[in-house]
């Protein structure tokens, strides 16, 4: 059989044709592995923590392994700082408000170091303590209700960012006064993504994308090397309706939303939204639905900053928020609530509005 | 007929070929489109449905102590109901495309949409 192959080979005609066949296969075959191989080297993993979905999908060698200590890795980070965990950093530094300065985790001292530098720079519409006022409204309960204006006066001030102190060196916090208290609620996710990402830059995967509720990270690169999509959700969406309002298109980085359709509820008619502002410790209506910040910068964190300044946007406004963003080099989508869409000058290239229910404004 | 490199016979065998891979390729690229809608509860796969196969308007029983109920419909999934405080699923809307996703979290029952074979991927990640 070898013999009589070589032999029928050997001329140059059949050969000829041969070789043509082969190139039109491995062509064929090329092309289906640029399209479709790459999904042989994805792993996808869904987990809950924080209170939310966290959904990765991971690329490239030992995807699985990591994705799996990406998943642990926001859990620790919920067990060291989440208020509600018994025995959190969070939860001990509540517990010594207005007595002494106790030790913390230096990854906690760095969260709150950042909520503080935001808490300054946006004259205090992100503050880290803001527990007081949002355990009132309790937001994350099955039955949220209007505290009231008499009960939200009497512990607005206890809300105080300047009276939240911590020290870099030897890695110690305090709260000033008594009744005070810190929520890192509105940074948690954020920080969930560069928990995540840590993970997989000290991995062997080539690229992998993970959402920790609304908030993104990005590692690496996909098998295709095309850009990640990122789909904006409408904020206006009901049941039979699409969900997607715009895509994001970009090489890297961190992207968190606030938007005021997340956490609702309504009372005597009027609805009410889980984004507080501290000067009020009322819902913020700055004539926005949702704020989203893309960070993108080479220090650690961009996460947790994406996170804190989407928050920090809304209850500043479009236009405070602009300048806020402008300070820390991040970008930003500003949703109004007559559904026009204003976009910071880096994303006017990556960023496209897909429904037809919303326009750029003027 | 000296001096050509192909004969008749090739040239058929190798246009034969050709049709065959393009058969191929158009197979894959119109096959299934329109995603999998991959269904979780608690993070376990519950199910998948192909959304391009999907002919009528089905509507999927969950249970669970919040009786989430999905639909399911031509070309698009979504949250119909679910007994939970927030109805956040309920208001994410359908869900259309490669790469979007929902969930109820009192629940913990997700769904997100997967490319199909020959589909590009839709959106790799969701903010909001």
């Amino acid at each position: 059989m070898k013999v009589s192959f070589s032999r029928w080979l050997d001329n140059k005609k059949t050969a000829a044709v041969f070789l043509v066949i082969l190139a039109i296969l491995a062509g064929v075959l090329i092309w289906m592995w640029s399209q479709y191989g790459y999904r042989e080297n994805r792993y996808e993993h869904s987990s809950y923590a924080m209170g939310t979905l966290v959904q990765q999908t991971v690329y490239g060698k030992d995807r699985e392994n990591t994705a799996l200590k990406a998943a642990s890795a926001v859990t620790n980070l919920e067990n060291q700082i989440s208020w509600r965990v018994e025995g959190s950093d969070i939860a001990r530094l509540n517990d010594a408000a207005g007595t002494q300065w106790i030790s913390l985790e230096p990854e906690t001292i760095s969260l709150l170091d950042l909520c503080l530098d935001v808490a300054e720079n946006s004259q205090g519409a992100f503050d880290p303590t803001i527990l007081p006022i949002s355990c009132l409204w309790n937001f994350d309960s099955e039955t949220p209700s209007f505290p009231g204006e008499e009960l939200i006066n009497t512990y607005l001030p206890y809300v105080g960012y300047e009276n939240l102190r911590i020290n870099t060196e030897d890695n110690t916090a305090s709260l000033r006064n008594y009744y005070m208290a810190v929520d890192l609620g509105a940074v948690g996710k954020g920080a969930g993504c560069d928990a995540i990402v840590d993970t997989y830059k000290s991995s062997s995967v080539s690229g992998g994308i993970a959402a920790v509720g609304g908030s993104v990270g990005i590692y690496g690169q996909k098998p295709d090397g095309s850009l990640w999509s990122i789909a904006v959700r409408n904020p206006y969406v009901s049941q039979g309706e699409d969900a997607t309002m715009g895509t994001l298109d970009l090489t890297g980085g961190f992207i968190s939303t606030s938007g005021s359709y997340e956490k609702t509820f309504t009372q005597d008619g009027i609805t009410y939204h889980h984004l507080l502002d501290p000067q009020t410790g009322f819902p913020a209506d700055t004539g926005l639905v949702s704020v989203t910040v893309v960070c993108g910068g080479s220090e650690p964190g961009q996460g947790a900053l994406s996170d804190i300044l989407s928050t920090a946007c809304f209850v500043l406004g479009e236009e405070k928020g602009k300048a806020l963003l402008l300070h820390y080099g991040a970008e930003g989508i500003f949703i109004r609530t007559d559904k026009t869409v204003s976009v910071t000058d880096g994303l006017k290239d990556s960023f496209h509005i897909v429904s037809e229910d919303f326009s750029y404004a003027g | 007929m000296p001096g050509k490199i192909f004969r008749k016979w090739d040239l058929a065998l190798i246009g034969g070929v050709l049709v065959l891979a393009l058969i191929l390729l158009f197979s894959f690229t119109f096959a299934e489109k329109g995603g999998i809608a991959v269904i979780e509860q608690n993070g376990v796969e519950w199910g998948r449905y192909s959304l391009l196969e999907q002919q009528e308007e089905t509507i999927l029983e969950i249970g669970g102590e919040y009786h989430v109920r999905l639909l399911l419909e031509p070309g698009a999934i979504s949250f119909l109901s679910s007994d939970c405080p927030d109805h956040t699923c309920v208001r994410t809307g359908k869900l259309t495309q490669a790469g979007q996703g929902a969930v109820c979290l009192p629940a913990r029952v997700s769904i997100r949409i997967l490319p199909s074979p020959g589909e590009t991927q839709g959106f790799d990640g969701i903010t909001g």
